[in-house]
């Protein structure tokens, strides 16, 4: 593994891309920036990096507007850097197609775990090994898709259907935010009614069953106004 | 020109309403004194009062004296074509009948008078009533505009000394001194991205209405994400937290509530000056959902726990600096907590302090 990952930057602000880039190199990372979505598009065009961090608030053009286009041609992971407040944003964002989300300030730390995940995400992805994963494992959880069986500290939960359902797909894309939309889609059907007070039920069932504290949660986390994200998968 | 529209619009409405109302007062008065005359053919005396008191109605729910008057000409007309001798024909050489016509003709004035006087009054009152309350809300501003210029001013004067000692001095200092002054520049940008993240989420409070828009949130997911950002700020926080067995959906702007969480927890934290564990619990009622966060720590001077929440209980504070935030922080959260139609409440209990807040559930 000594070739070295290559990150593309579109930023507009001059200090936020100078700390970015910064943090970056010493954590042996390559980048390159771009400055307005013109260019960063051509760059990820003609560079092809291994991921892109795309901020939203770009002079030239609406961040979803190039995440749609990055997404018309590749599959390279994408993170959003985007302002607390807008979660509506975020999860256009998310549908459009970006993997993940970073919520400004962040701190080096919690961007190189983000970096890490969508990397390694994207890795699987193109492997064969990757999609046929048979295995989730996070702390004590342990969900074996071939047997349909989840453990936590080897006792045996019984989960309904669609407990089951919501808790394979969120741990299939552990690490990664999973919006309230795309849930409902995947368990629900396309045409299901996109009042998510279902949806909190049975995450609230889930969590009684999987979690010591729901109120203090180890392995599903709720990110307010956009959707879940599960603990990255250890099995990996 | 959207304006110019909605004034013709209500224009419409008010023709309509100052036509329909005298229409269908006279026609409800004519049906009734048709029935009277057609069951009680020998007392008409009674036909009179009924068209009267059809007039005071009209009056009293219609604008200026023209539909009134209007209306008491045809109750006239009506009388007298139709219930009176000869019918179907007008006839006003009838003994008496001047008599009548300014009977009806005075009520009218008279009511039209006095509910054109009380209406003014009406108005007046409610026009003094959005005064007061403009110049309450002007107050709040100003209190607010005050406090966070304040607050502000505090870790930006820190920020900027740092930096521009480190720069003005860097071949003085060793390692340890850098990565104080460092540190302590962190800590202050830190503490006023708290401040604006407060600020931020004061603007998605509507003004006019001061509402908010609130969607159906899980309670026990509200309080988890906000004790998970709070880990984010602050590692070494210690918070006991527990929710009800039931699922409590509640309808609310959880980022909102989330801040006033987190400001209350971090408050706990910073403040009371206690290493055990800050507990935060939620409970419910028919009616409510109250949240609580509660420390073990040195509480707070019951004199201060009056006007905590009003944002400016610090000002003038010679110890201002070691409460720094708690005023704001505290007043956005009152803010927020009143716009959902909630209460927030602080006491002292006998190991620490309590800050609780109650929001209604929905229908």
């Amino acid at each position: 593994m000594n070739v070295k990952h290559e990150i593309l930057l579109i930023e507009d602000e001059k200090n936020i891309c100078n700390f970015i880039a910064t943090t970056l190199r010493t954590q042996d990372y390559k980048v390159n920036f771009a400055e307005n979505a013109g260019s960063g598009l051509s760059l990820a065009a003609s560079g092809c990096p291994d991921l892109i961090l795309l901020d939203l608030g770009l002079p030239d053009m609406d961040g979803i507007d190039v995440i749609r286009d990055i997404r018309r041609w590749s599959n390279i992971p994408i993170i959003v850097i985007s302002a607390r407040t807008q979660e509506r944003e975020k999860v256009e964002a998310l549908d459009a197609g970006a993997d993940d989300y970073i919520t400004k300030p962040f701190g080096t730390s919690e961007l190189m775990a983000r970096i890490r995940t969508a990397l390694r995400r994207s890795a699987l992805a193109g492997s064969p090994v990757g999609s046929a994963q048979s295995r989730y494992q996070a702390k004590d959880l342990v969900i074996d898709y071939e047997k349909h069986i989840i453990t936590v500290n080897g006792n045996i939960i019984h989960f309904t259907q669609i407990e089951y359902k919501i808790l394979t797909f969120l741990s299939r894309n552990a690490g990664k935010v999973i919006t309230y939309d795309t849930l409902i889609t995947h368990v629900w059907g396309p045409y299901a009614d996109s009042n998510n007070r279902i949806l909190r039920v049975n995450m609230a069932n889930i969590r009684r069953k999987l979690e010591q504290n729901p109120a203090d949660p180890q392995y599903i986390f709720t990110e307010i106004g956009i959707g879940y994200r599960m603990i990255d998968n250890e099995n990996l | 020109m959207p304006f110019a529209s909605a004034s013709k619009k209500t224009q419409t409405r008010l023709f309509l309403k100052n036509v329909m109302i005298p229409l269908t007062g006279l026609t409800i008065a004519s049906a009734f004194a048709f029935l009277f005359f057609y069951h009680v053919p020998e007392n008409s005396a009674n036909i009179t009062p009924i068209y009267i008191l059809a007039l005071i109605v009209i009056v009293r729910y219609t604008d200026g004296y023209l539909p009134g008057l209007v209306s008491s000409v045809v109750a006239v007309v009506c009388v007298n074509f139709l219930f009176t001798y000869p019918y179907f024909e007008l006839n006003f050489t009838l003994s008496g009948y001047p008599i009548t016509f300014l009977e009806m003709l005075g009520v009218t004035l008279l009511t039209c008078t006095m509910t054109t006087s009380m209406k003014q009054q009406a108005r007046m009152i409610a026009e003094k009533d959005k005064l007061l309350s403009e110049t309450e809300k002007e107050k709040m501003r100003a209190n607010l505009l005050r406090a966070v210029s304040h607050d502000l001013r505090t870790p930006l004067t820190g920020i900027i000394g740092a930096s521009s000692s480190y720069l003005d001095s860097r071949e003085l200092l060793d390692e340890s001194e850098k990565t104080a002054i460092v540190t302590h520049i962190h800590e202050d940008a830190n503490w006023l991205l708290n401040m604006v993240e407060n600020l931020l989420s004061v603007t998605r409070i509507h003004d006019q209405s001061s509402a908010v828009k609130k969607t159906d949130e899980s309670v026990e997911e509200i309080v988890s994400a906000a004790i998970n950002r709070l880990k984010k700020r602050i590692p070494e926080a210690s918070v006991s937290v527990s929710v009800p067995d039931d699922l409590l959906i509640l309808p609310m702007d959880a980022i909102l509530i989330e801040q006033v969480l987190i400001n209350l927890l971090e408050n706990a934290i910073i403040h009371s000056q206690s290493r055990q564990p800050i507990q935060c619990y939620v409970d419910d009622d028919d009616k409510n959902v109250t949240f609580h966060v509660k420390d073990y720590g040195i509480g707070i001077d019951p004199e201060r726990l009056n006007n905590i929440f009003d944002g400016n209980s610090y000002i003038g504070n010679s110890e201002s600096d070691s409460n720094k935030g708690m005023g704001i922080g505290l007043s956005i959260c009152k803010t927020i907590i009143t716009a959902h139609h909630g209460t927030i409440n602080a006491r002292n209990h006998t190991q620490g302090t309590e800050f609780y807040f109650t929001l209604p559930k929905g229908e």
